[in-house]
């Protein structure tokens, strides 16, 4: 007992099991789980406006379960590029459809509101995805999406890829102060 | 079509003969050098000590004796070597390049965690595309074109060849040809991911009549259905989440992020080989693929009964 | 011991030298010479007298009754009031609001004193009756169409303007419709729906009528859309043929009339054995462009669009009759001859702008030709009776291609810019837009010149793999543009056919999106994507008068005479289209592939015009 209490074999155990615990804490931004939860994670009352007649209540947000996970938001970014989104909204500039890296939101930029655009679809174009993608790959969707605007954490945001250079100078995501999550349809277009 | 043991010892084509050669040549030669080694050494030890019981002196040029005896040594090894160094080469010849007759060209890029394969033809019009299970004509040397679309894996059918890398953004070529007929086993050889230990591809070797037919049964589009619960089964397939990864020719499905269904019926296996193809361990696999291959970019389906007893009997039509 | 040492030393820098040798080498070999480049031939004005292209020209009314005011597509008007001498003097008439703040890339019609326009989406019609003062409105007719048509139009939600024909008004809705409206009263005669938007199918293009068979085409390439041009009766609006761009003889409408020039051409149902499997039912080929008509040869002309998806790996093939031109009977639709200028295309040079007819001096001989400024940078001048190709001649900058072999009609693909999976291919040109898009050029008999309004703009592309999932984008392309050699992204070239060289050009920073005017007065007119609606002299592109208008002009300048018999000139100002979709989509230009590219190449444009929508219409005071 005293041989491994004592001295330098003490300091050497106390480094070691801090170094363990260390790394077990860079767990959580790559977790990675394959079966996921059953629907309780979808929301139910999703606002689109801000306006409640009446005495307002807070809007529940509802957490989106990604939202710190990097393994999520890479399998967001494949799913983004396999299920036809980069087609429309290309890297997050936008083209048929508006840009994703801006600040201004036509439906909201909450997690639920991005999750329920992409479900529901909307009239000035955006294609209903309701049966097509599983619930939680709406999800990791949703979590990419918000990270092109900068609206996740920084510590799970993907590296650079070696793909073309999409973006000037470096090839991380543009920083910007992170916009507060609104509604901003663009002056004079249809809702 | 019987299974044969997937084992580089069994070779059942000229490629993997001439390493199966070269492993028993290797072997036989290493044996036989570790048995005078170790009888060497037990020699060498055995005579040291009669000499010690009978109190020998050691003899005169003992260092002379060790010094020819190191400098046999060295030789010894240096020919072996060079033996072996010329046997490699010469079979190492005989591999690349690739045979000028090559009937066959199939393009095989690796995805996460299964093989998509093209049968490239002389008109576009001739080419179509399986996954997993590749058929290729008895006697008759076969050209893969290997590439990969996401990370980088191996092909290995160790029956027929070596491994060869499939490395994206680059095309390697491979050719190998099967003697005699047989479902030749092969397994990605380069740790790929979650679930690199479940992407196996089966090389079906058949006489050229056979083939022949195998090829005209798959270039078509993908039966279309025939009754109602079949076209049921279509409807849901096409209106679900399924024709957002797969294709079936003939259809409006063209999606290529998982394998190309055109002719699902007609292969021996599911899951790049990791499960029989029956109707049982088909409806495992569209409900919760999760559990069979964790990590597998399929989502699980939680499809309605009924809906999913149509589905199957339309996969199952799509011979 | 020392001598050994010293015996070791010389070898050494011949080591060295050797090795330093290789590596020179290996650096030499690093960059390779470019291949073989292309550069439009010098200008050089036409010498005076010399032989000319001319064309038949029909009596002028003083209207606009057709998008490119006659069935050669000339858009030149004999009208002399406006000259070169003058013209410094025009100043806005009136102006009129759209009430829309998309791409404005119609031209108004002129018809009976009255002026009638139709806007991007949502496709309003509007009448506006030039005998009061101001024009007003004297009815307005709105299509309805369905509103998520917006999210399967690629490139911005333009329309490209109306058609009249027999009393009646016809123009495409972007969510398929084929609308005839009653030009007096604006009650709709018919509505046929013709497309599906859940295809990714939309209709942007401007109809045109000939002998009472209103044609049609429809938008989607980038959608994985099957490509067709319909012939619908002008009194009913029934469908009476379908021409389609891909697939088998019999649905392309090919059959014993069908004689093309070049054996590259021929062959049976080549609209399926140029495709892998059933490709060719996604194979794009959309006829979204100009289509004109020669009542001598009573055939009409038009090309067929780029094939699907932009990725060229993933459709091994010629993949025809994509990036085609056809030449047709346009009462049943039978192909006479087609020429596919751009096999199995690797860059989204779409076939479908404009065949200028015209009668050419060539070799001794007039011929009578067609031409028409491809995407893909060449002027093709093409003998409109049996396709033959006289002469392909770059009118911009081409390293994509070196050439077109005018013994097999085969343009010849340059390696080291074909576009590979995952990798990235640099300063391909032209770019994804061409050396010219859709914006139409226009011809006169008095100088002999065809003014081509374009642009000078280059790509860096990165091919991804396309997965087809129907009414979504089928692509599988990055791209990002820039401008092109010499730092201007517009141009506006004098294309002189007899000597198949520019006679004068025009510098723009911006590309010129806007089609282009010529008068008898000598008088070009085109707008910039900041709101210039400029005015340069047909013989020589002297600059002689400019206006600035709301927005970036992307339209198709007008002219006629109005019912106090003075000549106006009318033109759209409102920016948008695939250049100023930037503007238009409101899109953000820190990613470069940010609309198909474009945005790389227009990060300036929000700085240089806003969004707009007004009609300008301008006259001597």
């Amino acid at each position: 007992m005293d041989r491994w209490t004592d001295g330098p074999a003490r300091r050497i155990l106390t480094a070691g099991v801090l170094t363990g615990a260390l790394l077990f804490t860079a767990c959580r931004r790559e977790e990675r789980r394959f079966r996921e939860l059953p629907p309780s994670t979808t929301p139910t009352t999703v606002r689109v406006s801000a306006l409640q007649p009446g005495t307002m209540v807070d809007t529940m947000h509802v957490a989106n379960p990604y939202e710190n996970n990097a393994y999520a938001q890479t399998e967001g970014q494949r799913l983004y590029n396999a299920y036809g989104c980069v087609g429309c909204h290309a890297n997050g500039g936008g083209g048929m459809g508006p840009a994703l890296m801006d600040d201004k939101w036509i439906y909201g930029s909450a997690p639920e509101n991005i999750y329920t655009t992409i479900i529901q679809g909307r009239p000035n174009g955006m294609p209903s995805f309701a049966g097509r993608i599983p619930s939680y790959q709406v999800w990791q969707i949703v979590t990419y999406v918000r990270s092109l605007s900068g609206l996740t954490p920084a510590g799970s945001r993907s590296a650079r890829t070696d793909d073309m250079m999409m973006y000037d100078g470096s090839q991380a995501l543009p920083k910007h102060v992170a916009p507060k999550q609104s509604f901003r349809p663009p002056a004079s277009e249809m809702p | 079509m019987l299974q044969v043991n997937q084992s580089v010892l069994h070779a059942a084509g000229p490629r993997a003969a001439s390493t199966e050669h070269l492993w028993w040549f290797a072997f036989i030669v290493a044996a036989v050098v570790y048995v005078l080694t170790v009888g060497a050494l037990f020699w060498a030890i055995a005579s040291a000590r009669r000499r010690e019981r009978e109190g020998e002196l050691r003899p005169e040029h003992a260092h002379d004796r060790m010094t020819s005896g190191v400098g046999a040594g060295i030789a010894a090894s240096v020919v072996i070597l060079l033996v072996f160094l010329g046997y490699d080469l010469s079979v190492a010849r005989t591999r690349d390049p690739v045979p000028k007759q090559h009937p066959v060209t199939i393009e095989i890029t690796g995805r996460q965690w299964f093989w998509d394969v093209t049968y490239a033809d002389t008109s576009p019009h001739g080419r179509f595309t399986t996954a997993n299970e590749i058929h290729i004509p008895v006697g008759q040397p076969v050209l893969f074109l290997l590439s990969s679309s996401d990370v980088i894996h191996s092909m290995w059918v160790p029956n027929l060849a070596g491994k060869k890398d499939l490395i994206p953004g680059y095309t390697q070529s491979l050719w190998f040809q099967a003697d005699t007929p047989g479902v030749y086993r092969g397994q990605c050889a380069e740790f790929c991911g979650e679930q690199h230990a479940k992407m196996a591809m089966e090389i079906v070797a058949q006489p050229l009549t056979e083939y022949r037919r195998w090829v005209a049964s798959q270039s078509g589009p993908g039966a279309p259905p025939a009754d109602s619960v079949t076209k049921r089964g279509q409807e849901v397939f096409l209106t679900g989440t399924c024709a957002m990864c797969h294709s079936i020719g003939g259809t409006p499905a063209g999606s290529h992020v998982g394998p190309d269904l055109s002719h699902l019926a007609s292969r021996r296996t599911i899951a790049a080989g990791s499960l029989p193809n029956t109707r049982g361990n088909l409806a495992g696999w569209i409900i919760d693929p999760q559990r069979i291959k964790p990590g597998a970019k399929m989502p699980p389906n939680m499809l309605e009964p009924k809906d999913l007893d149509a589905l199957l009997t339309y996969l199952q039509s799509l011979k | 011991m020392m001598a050994r040492m010293r015996t070791k030393w010389p070898r050494c820098p011949f080591v060295l030298r050797s090795i330093t040798a290789v590596l020179m080498l290996a650096a030499c070999t690093r960059e390779r010479a470019p291949e073989q480049v292309k550069q439009p031939a010098a200008t050089q004005l036409p010498a005076a007298g010399s032989p000319r292209a001319t064309a038949p020209l029909p009596a002028e009314d003083g209207q606009w009754t057709m998008p490119a005011k006659d069935y050669s597509g000339l858009r030149y008007s004999q009208l002399t009031e406006i000259t070169a001498d003058n013209v410094k003097n025009l100043k806005p008439a009136w102006t009129f609001s759209t009430a829309v703040l998309r791409g404005h890339e119609e031209g108004p019609l002129v018809v009976n004193n009255t002026m009638y326009i139709v806007t991007p989406f949502p496709n309003l019609l509007y009448a506006l009756d030039l005998t009061k003062p101001g024009a007003p409105v004297k009815w307005s007719y709105d299509p309805a169409p369905r509103s998520e048509a917006q999210g399967v139009a690629c490139c911005d939600v333009v329309n490209r303007g109306p058609t009249y024909a027999d009393g009646k008004i016809v123009f495409n809705t972007l969510d398929n419709h084929v609308v005839a409206v009653d030009a007096n009263s604006g009650k709709e005669v018919w509505k046929t729906k013709v497309g599906d938007i859940n295809t990714g199918e939309t209709m942007t293009m401007a109809p045109l009528v000939v002998k009472n068979i209103v044609l049609v085409g429809n938008s989607g390439g980038e959608m994985g859309v099957r490509g067709w041009l319909k012939g619908l009766d002008l009194g009913s609006g029934a469908v009476k043929w379908t021409a389609y761009s891909t697939g088998p003889d019999s649905s392309v409408l090919i059959g014993p009339r069908f004689k093309p020039f070049y054996p590259k051409d021929k062959g049976k149902d080549l609209g399926v054995s140029t495709w892998v499997g059933d490709q060719w039912t996604i194979g794009g080929g959309t006829v979204w462009g100009w289509i004109t008509y020669d009542p001598q040869t009573n055939l009409i002309y038009y090309g067929a669009a780029n094939p699907g998806p932009w990725n060229p790996d993933q459709r091994p093939g010629d993949n025809k009759w994509t990036s085609t031109i056809f030449a047709r009977d346009p009462a049943t639709g039978d192909a006479v001859w087609a020429y596919q200028m751009s096999p199995h295309d690797l860059h989204d040079y779409d076939g479908v702008n404009e065949s200028v007819l015209v009668d050419v001096p060539w070799k001794g001989q007039t011929r009578h030709v067609l031409l028409h400024p491809d995407r893909n940078g060449y002027l093709y001048m093409i003998d409109r009776t049996n396709g033959e190709v006289l002469s392909a001649q770059p009118f911009g900058f081409i390293n994509s291609t070196a050439g077109v072999d005018l013994a097999t009609g085969q343009l010849k693909y340059v390696d080291s810019k074909h576009p590979t999976l995952g990798d990235v291919v640099r300063d391909i040109c032209p770019a994804a837009p061409g050396a010219k898009d859709w914006q139409p050029s226009s011809f006169s008999p008095r100088t002999g010149l065809l003014y081509i309004p374009h642009q000078n703009l280059c790509m860096d592309v990165q091919s991804v793999e396309a997965n087809y999932i129907a009414g979504t984008p089928y692509v599988g392309m990055n791209v990002k543009m820039k401008a092109g050699p010499g730092g201007n992204r517009g141009v506006v070239t004098a294309w002189d056919p007899v000597n198949a060289r520019p006679a004068w050009e025009i510098k723009e920073d911006l590309p010129v999106w806007s089609g282009s005017l010529v008068t008898a007065g000598d008088v070009v007119f085109y707008g910039t994507m900041d709101g210039w609606f400029k005015a340069v002299d047909a013989r020589n592109g002297k600059p002689l008068w400019q206006y600035k208008t709301g927005s970036g002009i992307i339209g198709q300048p007008v002219t006629y005479r109005g019912p106090d018999g003075k000549q106006y000139v009318a033109v759209m100002s409102g920016v948008g289209g695939w250049s100023g979709a930037i503007v238009a989509g409101n899109l953000d230009p820190n990613d470069s592939t940010a609309a198909l590219g474009f945005a790389a190449a227009m990060r300036d444009l929000p700085s240089k015009s806003t969004k707009g929508g007004t009609l300008y219409v301008f006259a001597l005071p």
